[in-house]
């Protein structure tokens, strides 16, 4: 449900993503790999608007949303979180998923002040909403701890937690995983594969090798801006462009 | 008696003008140093229309508007800056703002001000007004504290939270970070020129010497000091400070020392500002509970 | 007619000499530290009023020298009691922190001395006549101690270790440190050298015209223009940027209304920020 048409994006002289085509398809979890500075969180950017897009465009369903604003792009169904957590830390575990519920009619002064009931049953749902959310993720009895206190594991589970109130239909997550105690991280993948329930799509990038194997059905993997290989995770590991894009790091690493 | 009256009412001018600065500055992360601008708007507003022949009420309704849609205006181009240079900018703003006044005489008068300004609502004027002009105040501040406190108790507040605090998740949970900002600078900027309406009517006079660097900082003082993001803050701080500011006027000062009181206070003032950034920048009354366990 | 303009012209070109020192002093210190020092207007106004307290006690010529050096040591302290602790914290912290000082220091100027005009009392010489354009003996000075300093800072940039730090640190400060640039002496330079440029730029103006408290802050809205204009942290550009503005500002005058003298200031730095920050100036890479 997502399509991506040749994009290319480019920092004054320096490529980062070139002419990189893609669709999502039907696959519910598709991984992307890939090298230290292989485009793949510009690519993330440019889908959801934060970066602009040189050439090429987007598509969410048949809507086309090339640079498009990212608030925009996230009401239409496009989530994502970032490569760092980026939890509200001075607000509570619950006001964080409250906090982003889409279509909240107290956000407008003019609602707030005229229809204070309607305002108050968006309230009401949603933070009904937001505590069965809380089970799911099971932070159920962190709800009203400062979202800054929780563990940096829990903290990116509060950050699923967020997109599940925000209806999602394609997600996108940037290393959910990195630098999550192995503990957690089984919790972790057992919130993303709830995650594509009802018809909805995860894209991640990820640098765990075993967990892509685990969790993807397809597997993506780029190379200095570009797409070298599509296919089923077990494909990818003896594929020789991308064992050559690997090593050819390793190789350059080891040079200098 | 009277005087202190007066301190009060003032004191409740600047309750409503550190408030409307705390929505921009407080809550929404907006560090709008020109804030004074929007006091002066809706000063000179109210005081030209009801001295041009309407009624007083009706100019300072029509101030608030005035004051309101500046504020939008000048908010969407320079909402492009980053923090730091959001404050520069606007500041910058304010003080043309003030030279604008200084020179446009066939509108301000300039440097003479302003003198003669009526009364609302048949108030008398001179010192036998002030009592009836206190409950007036009082008055309108409670409508003002009651109507920001839903503001901010609302998903609206939330969602500016959200926005002061992390501008990207913002964006990525669908909020307008743009929208958001202006509406917050346009509700502070009315409520801003509700203030500098109310002290214009209140003090009857008033020039371009009134809306300087000097209140600016007294306003930002209020905020900073009393707690940013807090309700009770600014009305903390405009109470403390202007308290502080009057009634030195009241210490038996020989004449010839009169003139040090002026810098004395204005060291004060930087001093206590400096200290506050340097060891409690959240101010008296804190926003939240820190994240120490 | 184009007399009066040449002499505009003149006059902005020395005026704008002096803003020079300002705006070079404001831009070394963002290049190292990455804020804009609010208080500095405050070093300018110091350096004159200290210079005025002295030759009350010794001969003007060498009134200068302690002054200087107490307006060093004011900017020094700045930075140790209040710039240095907050370095870690939020822009906003320290732009507020250096407001705060800024009034301080200009409000313990009219503690010390009143806020009424004060002069060093030097009479206005006749001036020169080149090509039918007038120059103050004050002003000649004031272009040559200009010449002197900023020719020194291009000597220092260019050819001393200190200058190549400078220049790797307005570059990138993570990297100057990583490749062993003792950042705590790069810092002090910097602030000794835009406190020196600081208190003498204030010297100068005060013997062509008066001291008053606000001179501090008019002077540093006017820095600040020019900073802005050569893109923050861009020593060359800062430097022709005091020079645009010391012209725009005089040749202005002859447009439009005087008071408005000091709007051109406020009106740069709102319309370079809103739509070149990085400066119209900046011949190498602009401000993060």
């Amino acid at each position: 449900m997502l399509t991506i048409e040749n994009v290319t994006k480019s920092f004054g002289g320096l490529t980062a993503v070139c002419g990189v085509s893609l669709q999502l398809g039907e696959i519910p979890i598709t991984g992307l790999v890939g090298p230290n500075g292989s485009g793949k969180s510009t690519l993330f950017h440019m889908i959801t608007g934060f970066y602009s897009v040189d050439k090429g465009r987007v598509f969410l369903e048949d809507r086309e949303i090339t640079n498009l604003k990212p608030h925009l792009i996230s009401r239409m169904g496009l989530l994502r979180t970032f490569q760092h957590t980026r939890v509200l830390p001075f607000l509570s575990t619950l006001e964080n998923l409250i906090a982003a519920a889409p279509l909240q009619r107290g956000e407008s002064l003019v609602k707030l002040f005229l229809r204070p009931g309607a305002v108050r049953r968006d309230e009401k749902k949603n933070t009904e909403k937001a505590r069965e959310v809380l089970e799911t993720i099971r932070l159920q009895r962190l709800a009203e701890e400062l979202a800054g206190r929780l563990s940096y594991g829990q903290q990116r589970l509060l950050e699923l937690g967020r997109i599940l109130m925000a209806d999602p239909r394609v997600i996108l997550l940037d290393e959910p995983t990195a630098g999550i105690n192995p503990s957690l991280v089984r919790d972790l993948v057992q919130v993303i594969r709830g995650l594509t329930g009802g018809g909805i799509q995860v894209f991640l990038i990820e640098h765990n090798m075993p967990l892509v194997m685990e969790l993807c059905d397809r597997v993506l993997v780029m190379d200095a801006g570009g797409l070298i290989f599509e296919g089923f995770p077990h494909e990818a590991v003896k594929d020789k462009a991308v064992i050559e894009a690997y090593l050819g790091k390793a190789r350059d690493a080891s040079k200098s | 008696m009277d005087y202190f009256y007066h301190i009060l009412v003032i004191a409740l001018i600047y309750v409503i003008f550190a408030s409307s600065l705390n929505l921009e500055l407080g809550y929404a992360g907006l560090y709008n140093f020109g804030h004074v601008a929007f006091f002066a708007i809706g000063a000179y507003t109210s005081a030209l229309l009801s001295l041009a022949g309407f009624s007083p009420a009706a100019s300072m309704a029509i101030a608030l508007l005035c004051s309101a849609a500046s504020g939008a205006l000048l908010a969407m181009p320079a909402l492009r800056l980053s923090g730091d240079y959001f404050g520069i900018a606007t500041l910058a703003f304010g003080e043309l703002a003030r030279l604008f006044a200084l020179n446009e005489r066939w509108l301000t008068k300039g440097p003479m001000g302003l003198p003669g300004i009526p009364r609302p609502l048949g108030i008398e004027a001179g010192i036998s007004g002030i009592p009836v002009y206190f409950i007036f105040t009082v008055t309108i501040t409670v409508a003002v504290l009651l109507i920001l406190r839903k503001t901010t108790m609302s998903p609206f507040g939330r969602a500016l939270k959200v926005v002061r605090e992390d501008e990207f998740v913002a964006r990525a949970f669908g909020k307008n970070v743009f929208s958001l900002k202006v509406r917050a600078v346009a509700m502070g900027s009315l409520f801003a020129g509700l203030a500098g309406a109310l002290y214009a009517h209140f003090v009857t006079y008033i020039s371009p010497y009134d809306f300087s660097l000097n209140e600016t900082i007294l306003v930002l003082l209020c905020v900073v000091l009393g707690g940013k993001g807090t309700l009770s803050g600014p009305v903390l701080g405009a109470f403390v400070i202007i308290f502080f500011q009057e009634l030195l006027r009241f210490l038996p000062i020989p004449t010839d020392w009169g003139r040090f009181v002026s810098p004395i206070q204005g060291m004060i003032y930087g001093a206590v500002l400096v200290i506050l950034m340097l060891k409690r920048p959240e101010g008296i009354i804190p926003e939240h509970r820190t994240l120490q366990c | 007619m184009s007399g009066y303009y040449l002499q505009l012209m003149t006059n902005g070109i020395i005026a704008g000499a002096v803003y020079a020192l300002f705006a070079v002093g404001l831009t070394l210190v963002y290049g190292v530290f990455r804020f804009i020092n609010f208080a500095h207007g405050e070093l300018i106004a110091w350096g004159a009023y200290l210079t005025l307290a002295f030759s009350a006690l010794i001969p003007f010529g060498a009134a200068i020298f302690p002054a200087v050096a107490v307006t060093v040591l004011i900017a020094l302290a700045q930075e140790r009691y209040v710039y240095a602790p907050l370095r870690k914290k939020a822009g906003i912290t320290l732009l507020i922190a250096s407001i705060g000082l800024s009034y301080f220091l200009r409000n313990g100027l009219r503690l010390l001395w009143g806020s009424d005009l004060k002069s060093f009392g030097f009479e206005a010489a006749r001036g020169l006549v080149f090509f039918g354009i007038t120059v103050s003996r004050t002003q000649i000075a004031m272009f040559l101690a200009a010449l002197i300093f900023l020719g020194f800072v291009w000597g220092l940039h260019k050819f001393t270790m200190l200058g190549k730090g400078l220049r790797a640190a307005a570059d990138s400060l993570e990297l100057a440190e990583i490749v062993g640039i003792d950042m705590k002496k790069i810092g002090r330079a910097v602030w000794i050298i835009s406190a020196v440029f600081a208190a003498s730029g204030g010297i100068l103006i005060a013997i062509d015209t008066n001291l008053e408290p606000m001179m501090g802050i008019a002077n540093l809205l006017k820095a600040f223009a020019a900073v802005l204009l050569g893109g923050a942290g861009n020593v060359w550009g800062a430097l022709l940027g005091g020079l645009f503005i010391g012209i725009a500002e005089n040749l202005g005058v002859a447009f439009f209304s005087p008071g408005y003298k000091d709007a051109i200031s406020f009106a740069l730095i709102i319309a370079i920020l809103l739509f070149k920050p990085t400066g119209i100036f900046a011949i190498m890479k602009g401000m993060r």
